[in-house]
């Protein structure tokens, strides 16, 4: 079968593609608009990138961990795959903070690492409030603000990536994306097509976004524009939008399918992964803190080096039990994720 | 085609010529015509000729106004000639019926050219039910020669019988080629002025008069030069032809060697049929075989004929020896007739041309190298992906039909008459109010605008319509050969006239209208998509010159393949531009396995550089 024909039958039509836009930014075919991606012109090779970078086509994730995480030295948790440490962060400048859904973590982390060296590129989504988000490449680190937050929609961000990637401008690109662009970027890796690679090899780290799902663009722009959007706690059961509070049960039917289905809560196969903070002490305490989970060597040399430059702010757990506490949530979350996806 | 008046010369003539020539020799005083395939060139011709030769030459919004163009000539005792395709003539409907019933003064003669096949037209329909329902006669040559000599007869006959006279002719005649032998070209007759009691209405207490005129032609009919006999006068086999049926049946007959011993006759007078000629002949047969192009017309009503006259024959024909549909050829007729003498043709054995058919490799119908049309139809269905596939496009008639195959990217789901794309759009998309949830995308071109999309405009925007209205303006009749139209500035005598606005005409309606360039992809792509989520009836204006018109003005761009930078058929590209776009100057070079232009079909728009993925194809020089 066609490449495009079987990513759309078995992806696209079932409904469950994310719209991470791993298969876009390479050729004329793929599109998206609005949160779906389609194809317009039938391509007619057998074998293409699209199929191969897709995160939800089948694919040997064990071989993928290894190969990326195998010889680095970390843990492999199964509730929130490679692991080497658990952290309660928040940038460390305000003005960070401000605009962020919860610490500022990611938005601090990505500018140090553009800042230092880590990355010479960065690719972003980027949203009016919550409108319209797209991915956009970033590479003057003062940018890197403009793009915190959360719009709670999929944009196609990893097109940006392929196209910047083809152009072979930035040697050292960094993503920060959902669990799904995480895993598309793994494949990206991989090369299935080592002649075709489209310079799999200049993408530098993978800054991954904890993720519960993301919702229907339409439907979101129909509750209304907000600048900051956040879900709280399940306990909560509501959305805040700015200052209004919108029940969850208004929010719930704009999930998309192809999130239900998610296994992967955590990003796990990124450098680090950031998520709102949930400790054992109890949203109070949490609230504008992130969880941060490194799990490679660089993503640990990054960490390390902004606690040293004073960029990251860390909040002990306080004791052993306290940061088990900690773990065991987030594992808990996490395997909840996980068995929900299964069960559907 | 000459215009010299040396009658007894002999010339080689095209049948569509033969026409115009025919008309000159008629004494005609007035023409007029709505471009369509196989007879677009006629009017053309006499346009070019009509200034020296003192009579008026002109195109016609429609095929209607035509022919009611030359029924006011006509009023005034002057020739007038209209000239249309098969369809044309189905669009006279009304008028023709109407016409027929009010009588003419000055000579008035309908030229329709059928296109069996349909080689250019979207359907094989036959002219001659026309003359049948409308009463009036009908005549349909059998050569090039008959085709001129035609045309003075009926302008006598219609004179005589003051009632319109059709001639139908088919593809092979138009395009065919024959000797003919001139006529005399009269002096122009006065016109008669129009007195205070003259009338030309169609009324029906003038039914009784039009049967009576119609019993008058059939008595011409029955010694009419243009039904000819041929072969053994009372012969058991015959054959009945009309129009070009006879050169195919003259020729088979000659392979099997059977010329003197089957009867043939030929009729050039179909309507009414001359009864007595017919019966003289089928009295001495015991079998017949009919052979005429598309329709069992001929077949039929001489069965009708056989029948009353309780003549035991047997009939063949469309029902059985020849296909129910399609144009004659050789193959065709000599495998009927040989089926109907019961032999087999001694030129050859298996595999014979005649017998077999020739195996050509099929081509799909394509836009023209630059074609805008290409352009519209590729923005158009990316807009309609992004709007998640629901809308439905209604096509109409034009070159942009041809979008309904490749070309177009498969572009429409509807297509059927010439101004039939926006009223099917109007009640499909008033459905919106009650439910149905597609939007609703018509198209129609520059002259099939004001052919008859105008009157579906302003009944959609009476009925407030939700539908977006495209108009393809290429500024030409592309199809037919550029024939003036009413926004072209241009007249068939060669003078120029006011340009007819389409945006003015909208607007002047209460349209709110848009106008995009189709060559400008990416912005040209989201106003459509714009305008298909807006409520309300839309018109969008795609302006860009029909690509042949534009090459004959336009500085030629060199455009070019970067084969370094071209990725061919490899991922992220996949021959997209001779693959997906299709312009036949976008071409695959089988030795590089890339991209390349054929420079002698290219004619330098550089649109094909806009799409490429990898920005392979490259444009230099040239206007802007």
């Amino acid at each position: 079968m066609y490449s495009i024909l079987e990513l759309e039958r078995k992806v696209v039509e079932t409904g469950i593609c994310t719209n991470c836009g791993a298969c876009q930014g390479m050729c004329p075919y793929w599109k998206s608009c609005e949160g779906r991606t389609f194809v317009d012109y039938d391509c007619d090779r057998k074998e293409g990138r699209c199929k191969y970078f897709c995160p939800r086509m089948p694919a040997d994730l064990d071989a993928l961990r290894d190969r990326f995480f195998g010889k680095d030295g970390c843990e492999i948790i199964p509730e929130i795959g490679p692991f080497r440490a658990l952290y309660l962060t928040r940038a460390a400048d305000p003005e960070i903070r401000k605009n962020a859904q919860h610490g500022g973590t990611m938005t601090a982390l990505v500018e140090f690492a553009l800042q230092e060296g880590f990355i010479d590129a960065a690719v972003l989504s980027k949203a009016e409030g919550t409108l319209d988000p797209v991915g956009c490449l970033v590479t003057d680190p003062a940018e890197v603000r403009e793009c915190g937050g959360s719009s709670f929609q999929i944009p196609p961000t990893l097109a940006v990536l392929n196209e910047a990637l083809a152009e072979g401008e930035y040697k050292q690109i960094g993503v920060v994306g959902t669990p799904c662009k995480a895993l598309a970027v793994a494949k990206m890796k991989a090369k299935p097509f080592e002649e075709n690679d489209n310079n799999a090899d200049n993408i530098g780290m993978v800054f991954g976004l904890f993720c519960g799902w993301g919702l229907d663009w339409k439907g979101l722009a129909a509750l209304g524009d907000a600048d900051h959007v956040d879900i709280l706690p399940s306990k909560f059961h509501r959305m805040d939008m700015d200052d209004r509070q919108v029940d969850l049960d208004e929010v719930l039917p704009l999930v998309r399918n192809a999130c239900k289905y998610c296994d992967d809560m955590t990003a796990e196969f990124a450098d680090l992964s950031v998520g709102g903070a949930r400790s054992a002490e109890g949203w109070d305490v949490d609230k504008g803190w992130n969880q941060l989970i490194v799990r490679s060597a660089k993503g640990q040399q990054l960490v390390d080096l902004a606690r040293e430059k004073g960029v990251l702010e860390f909040r002990e757990f306080g004791d052993e039990e306290a940061e088990a506490a900690a773990m065991n949530k987030l594992m808990r979350a996490s395997a909840s994720k996980r068995e929900k996806a299964l069960k559907l | 085609m000459t215009t010299k008046n040396e009658p007894g010369k002999t010339y080689l003539m095209q049948g569509n010529e033969a026409i115009v020539r025919g008309a000159l020799e008629g004494g005609v005083h007035f023409a007029s015509s709505y471009p369509g395939s196989p007879s677009s060139q006629v009017l053309g011709m006499l346009g070019h000729i009509a200034e020296d030769q003192g009579f008026r030459a002109e195109w016609s919004t429609n095929e209607t106004t035509a022919l009611q163009s030359c029924m006011g000539a006509s009023f005034a005792n002057g020739r007038a000639i209209c000239i249309v395709k098969q369809n044309g003539l189905l669009f006279h409907g009304d008028t023709i019926h109407c016409g027929a019933l009010g009588g003419v003064k000055g000579g008035l003669v309908i030229i329709s050219s059928d296109d069996p096949d349909s080689h250019s037209s979207t359907n094989e329909f036959d002219s001659r039910h026309m003359a049948v329902s409308a009463n009036i006669p009908m005549l349909e040559p059998a050569s090039v020669q008959e085709t001129k000599d035609m045309i003075p007869y009926a302008f006598e006959l219609s004179e005589e019988l003051e009632q319109m006279v059709l001639i139908r002719v088919t593809t092979r005649i138009c395009h065919g080629r024959g000797s003919v032998t001139l006529g005399e070209i009269p002096e122009k007759r006065p016109f008669t002025p129009i007195g205070l009691w003259d009338r030309m209405v169609g009324i029906n207490w003038l039914h009784s008069f039009l049967l009576e005129k119609l019993e008058r032609a059939r008595e011409a009919f029955e010694v009419s030069p243009f039904n000819h006999y041929m072969g053994k006068e009372d012969a058991d086999k015959l054959i009945i032809t009309g129009g070009t049926g006879m050169k195919y049946v003259q020729e088979a007959l000659e392979e099997f060697g059977q010329e003197g011993e089957v009867g043939v006759l030929s009729l050039g007078c179909l309507w009414p049929l001359p009864e007595k000629l017919i019966l003289k002949h089928l009295a001495k047969a015991s079998k017949v075989l009919v052979v005429e192009e598309v329709d069992p017309f001929l077949e039929e009503h001489i069965s009708a004929i056989a029948g009353k006259a309780r003549l035991n024959v047997e009939i063949n024909g469309r029902a059985d020896l020849i296909p129910p549909i399609g144009e004659l050829n050789p193959e065709v007729v000599f495998k009927a007739v040989g089926e109907f003498l019961g032999e087999k043709p001694k030129c050859c054995g298996e595999g014979c041309p005649a017998i077999e058919g020739v195996n050509i490799p099929a081509r799909e119908l394509t836009f023209c190298a630059g074609c805008p049309h290409r352009a519209s139809f590729f923005i158009l269905k990316q807009a309609l992906r992004m709007e998640g596939h629901k809308g439905v496009v209604m096509g109409d008639i034009g070159c942009y039909t041809m979008a309904g195959q490749r070309a177009g990217q498969y572009g429409y789901h509807f297509m059927s008459c010439m101004g039939s794309g926006i009223s099917a759009a109007e009640g499909l998309g008033q459905l919106t109010n009650y439910g149905f949830d597609q939007p609703v995308v018509s198209l129609c071109g520059d002259s099939t605008f004001f052919h008859s999309v105008v009157p579906g405009l302003i009944n959609a925007k009476m009925n407030e319509a939700n539908i977006l209205h495209i108009v393809l303006d290429n500024s030409a009749t592309a199809m037919t050969g550029f024939q003036p139209h009413p926004g072209t500035g241009q007249t068939a005598m060669g003078y120029e006239t006011d340009k007819v606005s389409i945006t003015a005409l909208c607007e002047s309606l209460g349209c709110r209208v848009w106008r995009a360039d189709p060559f400008d992809v990416e912005n040209t792509k989201n106003l459509i998509c714009e305008l298909i989520g807006m409520k309300g009836l839309k018109v969008l204006i795609l302006e860009q010159p029909c690509a042949t018109l534009a090459a004959k003005t336009r500085e030629k761009k060199k455009v070019w393949v970067d084969t370094d930078i071209c990725r061919g058929s490899n991922c992220g590209c996949d021959g997209y531009c001779s693959r997906v776009w299709g312009c036949p100057g976008n071409i695959w070079d089988f030795e590089k396995n890339c991209a390349a232009i054929d420079e002698v079909v290219c004619v330098g728009c550089g649109a094909c550089a806009s799409i490429c993925p990898s920005g392979a194809i490259k444009v230099e020089g040239g206007d802007e």
